[in-house]
């Protein structure tokens, strides 16, 4: 591979070199075609005015074309890993044609693939730009071929289907595999975010832009009950839990240790929510590990305990169990369980079941399907909306957060909720909870901080639920849509309150795109200590940043907004609640792609 | 309770019984809205709530009133309720010739067809506008005025006339502005059984064809389903055969007649009304069928739209007899290709031109003031032109100026009774009641208020043709009327929403004010006295709202 040191106008810190490895069969010109304006400054190589015959983009011995994301998006010098997937690259480049739906006019040009992209560049006589797609972002690809050209449908995690004419049956094949291989790759740190420097942002910006930590303290310093502890600060006590975690005041460290190895995946009840008007509050944990001996864990006792006596005298407390109560009960054979109603005086307990893991995949996957993504007919499109039960789970979701949500503003009661893991539904629970009652929660930078704390450093394994989208072949293994079920949720909040939410559809929509493909960190890994490993903070930039831009800013509000501090408690007839078009048949309507 | 029979309304009024509610319930009825009354229940009708009064609505509900056995208080009701519920029944006037409202602006003076003709650049070389019909001799279901070839001769349109049903001659609806095709509106020709010919006709097709050159065939729109075109030449009606007309294309589009229509919405009552069909909401939603009928309505609307503006072919769209299918389909492609119907007062042309004028049956279709409800007639075919309307203002949340509220509006004064608006069957019984001076107009009552219409996420946009998608997976239903008297859809009053829709629009005409000072001080600034591009008649400010 040809390298060659072009100097590129930097984020901030001053121009600097990288290094450039691109193949040969292009002129300097194709190439700083294929630049986003603005970005080549210059080139010691002479990209600027080196004559055609010593110009080292046309070495014969490379196929047409392989530009490294560095030079694109003025990342550091390539990791060894960039030599990796220079060898899953197969192939130089290709005319092609790209069809991205109804209405969409076809795009014509040279179709190259990189490590982290597939481009279509107009050449540099068209007046479009570049094309770009994310090879993260596709979740199968399918090719045909026949006489001399071929097809490659790419369906892509955020559900557009595109489809690309190629000239040539070995450079469909080559582009195909490059795209199958590259887009599966399932290292955390070769992953595009490492590698991505927008203008504007500077590295480690906005990671600390919510904070879960100021939350904490600010309900640890207003209510005198709660504490913030340091007790997971190596993660030892549980991997899927941040730093530093809220508890009940009265409980000390080391009684936190003991609680943690009675919880599985030691996730002990910490605190989620505090709701200021009724001074009681909303807890998450995971299931307790009674077993079949029905074992108890004094500390554990304890905790819930502390829990109602720092709220108020007399202060009840419901434990909301996100499985039916049957299967809370089979999982005591698995060392699973449920609390004793006896350990727990003061606590009363609620089965809600939802579904989770596989079966709510298979309800994505089902939807999708009948939202004619795979050209099927729209003939009882109603009757299969209604059994793919989509809307059955939002339902179940929404009325199980009112539950929660009702026992802690009008009973003026605590809340535990988990369900086994409680990494899927109860993190769903809890966050449309505080969604009903919080108003700060409803706002733009709330709602973020919401996302933030409630789920990603709550431990949603995202890498594993978004892994794939509803078109992968490949048999589910931990995949589920729990982070989408929650965000229609919210959208249905909005729909049913206009004038509640701060911010649109918008934003919603993004963090769909974001948490199954990105270019930004945040939702990389499954959990805070896999961040750490991966030094994701440091070295990847934060969706929280790039979406805070004031032009970003202004996609993403609501303009009906009207803050308001009352709570919003959604109907969950079947009439109020609706496919959320703007999601699932975005790509087959035109007026939906804004 | 306090059960108050006004002759306009039926107030029903909880207040007193329910006085440690929050909220008063008030129960508003418009008796121009009710369909029947009955008796429920009898002197010997024992068990709570048997005895009583069953009052279904045209709007989607049935109100059930309980009433004490005691005395002949239900005899005296049901006969009050009957009296003013269905004047026509008992020789009274309808209540908009005794409504005395007063408004600050005319509606009726709205549409003017002159004006509107010339604003779509009529008449111009190829066509004319005749008055042939100034005392409905031609066709007396149609409007006076009418838009008409110029190579046609009144002679021609007297000879046409008697091989269209009911004489409704293919006129002009609109034209398009750039490359002159036309939609042509009339009824079916009267083939019969034994496939009968017209010349006149057959020429006349081909006159309207010749209009403009860019296509060398006609196309034909039926709005039925084939056999349903077959079927009618038995009755004397039928088609366009090939045969008769080699410059022309026929298509149908496959819209069931009145009587599935009525059906059809019966059952959407049936599983909103009094209770929402709670587990298979959608699978029954699916079997009214009612959303594939608009899809229906739809699509042919849009078919028609697109051959008009990508084709360059003129249409000729009919039904039977052209006042239903017909109307639907030409005012809905209208709103598609013709961004001036988007706004409030464009719309109000709209259907007063398309559907008022040109003859829609609202007196059959509603049955104003008539008891008898279960006449075949009736039909809830504006209601589903509306709800198409719907539809596409969902689809372009951006392209409509008016909002819900005036949709919803407009469909309750259709039964109301309130307005002379959609009173009578057509222009020539309209005119002999002398409705424009003895009524008032619903306009009156909009554009005096418009404000509270309209939808502040509207952008102007000329020329722009909307084509909504109407695969049944984008269409949804209207809840917001279909349901809105469940009362578990609490309807807020005053709504929010309309609320902040109010303050939006006082704030974007705020900025607009400020821009147009700023611009006026900054041009005054400069001073320079040839004309600067920033003078402020040269920038209108346009202000783009994100949705």
């Amino acid at each position: 591979m040809d390298e060659i040191e072009v100097s590129l106008t930097g984020s901030g810190r001053g121009p600097r070199s990288e290094v450039l490895a691109v193949g040969g069969g292009n002129s300097c010109e194709t190439v700083r075609s294929l630049l986003p304006r603005g970005l080549l400054n210059s080139c010691p190589a002479g990209v600027a005015s080196c004559p055609a015959s010593s110009c080292p983009f046309q070495s014969p011995r490379w196929p047409r074309l392989t530009l490294l994301e560095s030079v694109l998006l003025l990342g550091p010098r390539p990791t060894p890993s960039a030599m990796e997937f220079s060898e899953l690259i197969r192939t130089g480049g290709a005319q092609a044609k790209l069809l991205r739906g109804p209405e969409v006019p076809p795009l014509h040009g040279t179709l190259c693939v990189t490590g982290h992209h597939l481009l279509l560049s107009p050449g540099p006589q068209a007046t479009s730009d570049l094309w770009l797609l994310l090879l993260r972002s596709v979740d199968s690809i399918e090719k045909r071929v026949s006489g001399d050209s071929g097809t490659i449908t790419l369906r892509c995690k955020d559900l557009r289907v595109l489809q690309l004419d190629i000239e040539g049956v070995e450079a469909t094949r080559d582009i195909a595999r490059s795209i199958e291989a590259l887009s599966s790759l399932e290292s955390v740190i070769t992953s595009f975010p490492f590698f991505y420097r927008p203008k504007g942002l500077r590295l480690g910006d906005a990671w600390h832009f919510h904070p879960p930590e100021r939350y904490y303290k600010r309900v640890a310093r207003e209510t005198n009950a709660w504490r913030l502890s340091e007790v997971n600060e190596d993660f030892s006590l549980c991997p899927s839990y941040p730093r530093a975690v809220i508890v009940p005041r009265a409980v000390d460290d080391d009684a936190l240790a003991c609680c943690a190895r009675f919880r599985q995946g030691g996730r002990f009840p910490v605190l989620s929510y505090h709701h200021a008007p009724s001074g009681t509050v909303l807890l998450r944990s995971s299931q307790p590990l009674t077993g079949p001996q029905k074992r108890r864990c004094a500390e554990d006792e304890e905790l819930l305990w502390a829990v109602l006596a720092g709220a108020r005298p007399g202060a009840r407390g419901f434990i909301l169990d996100t499985r039916s109560a049957q299967a809370a009960k089979q999982a005591r054979m698995t060392g699973g369980g449920t609390e004793a109603r006896a350990a727990y005086p003061g606590w009363k307990r609620l089965h809600r079941p939802l579904e989770r893991g596989r079966p709510l995949q298979e309800s994505f996957v089902r939807l999708v399907e009948a939202c004619g993504y795979l050209a099927q007919s729209t003939d009882c499109w109603r009757s299969r909306l209604e059994a793919c039960h989509w809307l059955g789970h939002v339902k179940e979701a929404l009325s199980t957060a009112c539950l929660a949500a009702q026992a802690v503003e009008r009973e003026g009661a605590c809340v535990l909720v988990h369900g086994a893991e409680g990494t899927d539904s109860t993190l769903l629970v809890t966050s449309l909870a505080q969604l009903i009652l919080d108003p700060s929660s409803r706002t733009v930078a709330g709602f973020q901080e919401l996302v933030e704390r409630e789920w990603i450093q709550a431990g949603h394994p995202f890498q594993l639920r978004c892994a794939h989208s509803a078109f992968s072949h490949a048999r589910p293994k931990h995949e589920a849509p729990t982070f989408l079920l929650f965000l229609d949720c919210v959208w249905q909040l909005g729909h049913q309150f206009p004038l509640s939410l701060e911010f649109g559809e918008g934003l919603l929509l993004a963090l769909f795109e974001h948490a199954y493909a990105s270019p930004f960190g945040t939702f990389l890994c499954s959990s805070e200590k896999e961040r750490c490993l991966c030094e994701v903070r440091t070295r990847t930039h934060s969706l929280w940043s790039g979406l805070n831009q004031p032009k970003e800013q202004r996609k993403l509000r609501n303009p009906l907004y009207v803050p308001s501090p009352l709570a919003i408690w959604p109907s969950v007839e079947p009439q109020s609640l609706r496919l959320w078009q703007g999601l699932f048949l975005r790509w087959t309507r035109p007026n939906l792609q804004r | 309770m306090e059960l108050i029979g006004t002759s306009v309304r039926l107030f029903l009024d909880f207040r007193e019984k329910l006085a440690s509610l929050d909220s008063a319930l008030i129960l508003d009825v418009p008796l121009g809205v009710i369909s029947r009354i009955e008796k429920m229940g009898g002197a010997t009708s024992r068990g709570e709530n048997s005895y009583g009064l069953d009052i279904t609505c045209k709007d989607m509900r049935n109100l059930r009133f309980a009433l004490k056995q005691e005395g002949h208080s239900r005899r005296d009701m049901f006969e009050i309720l009957t009296r003013y519920a269905f004047p026509l029944a008992h020789s009274l006037p309808i209540f908009a010739f005794l409504n005395e409202e007063k408004f600050n602006v005319d509606g009726w003076m709205v549409y003017n067809p002159v004006e509107e003709y010339r604003r779509q650049g009529l008449p111009n070389h190829h066509w004319r506008i005749t008055f042939i019909n100034k005392c409905y001799e031609l066709c007396d279901t149609y409007p006076a005025l009418l838009v008409v070839p110029y190579r046609a001769s009144d002679d021609d349109l007297r000879r046409v006339a008697t091989f269209r049903s009911r004489n409704r001659i293919p006129v002009l609806s609109w034209i398009h502005p750039e490359n002159k095709t036309v939609i042509v509106r009339c009824s079916q020709p009267l083939v019969g059984m034994s496939g009968k010919r017209n010349k006149d006709d057959e020429k006349y097709l081909d006159v309207i064809r010749e209009t403009n050159r860019q296509i060398s065939k006609l196309t034909i729109y039926d709005a039925r389903p084939n056999v349903n075109a077959v079927a009618n030449k038995a009755t004397g009606g039928g088609y366009e055969s090939d045969d008769a007309y080699h410059n022309a294309e026929l298509f149908f589009l496959d819209i069931h007649n009145i009587h599935v229509m009525r059906e059809s919405l019966k059952k959407v009552k049936d599983i909103v009304y009094p209770n929402v069909e709670e587990s298979h909401w959608l699978s029954s939603l699916e079997s009214t069928h009612w959303l594939e009928h608009i899809k229906l309505v739809l699509t042919g609307a849009i078919q028609v739209a697109d051959k008009v503006s990508s084709g360059k072919s003129s249409v000729l769209v009919h039904c039977s007899d052209g006042w239903d299918r017909t109307a639907q389909l030409t005012s809905l492609a209208m709103l598609m290709l013709d961004s001036y119907y988007r706004s409030i007062e464009g719309f109000e042309i709209l259907v007063q031109k398309e559907w008022i004028s040109f003859g829609h049956k609202f007196a059959s279709r509603i049955g104003h003031g008539d008891k008898n409800h279960a006449d075949a007639d009736r039909s809830p075919i504006f209601l589903q032109f509306i709800d198409c309307v719907w539809q596409m203002s969902k689809q372009f949340p951006t392209a409509f100026e008016f909002n819900e509220r005036f949709l919803i509006t407009i469909l309750d004064h259709l039964y109301s009774c309130r307005f002379g608006t959609f009173l009578y069957n057509c222009e020539s019984v309209r005119e002999k009641q002398k409705v424009t001076e003895r009524t008032v107009s619903l306009w009156s009552l909009i554009n005096s208020n418009k404000d509270k219409f309209k939808n502040p996420f509207y952008t102007k946009e000329i020329n722009r043709v909307l084509y909504p998608v109407a695969s049944m997976r984008h269409l949804e239903l209207w809840v917001n009327y279909y349901i809105r008297w469940n009362p578990r859809i609490k309807q807020q009053q005053p709504n929010p929403v309309e609320q902040r829709y109010v303050e939006l629009l006082a704030l974007r005409d705020e900025y607009i004010q400020r821009l147009e000072e700023l611009q006026l001080a900054s041009s005054a600034k400069l001073s320079d006295p040839s004309p600067s591009p920033s003078s402020p008649s040269q920038m209108m400010p346009h202000v783009h709202t994100h949705f």
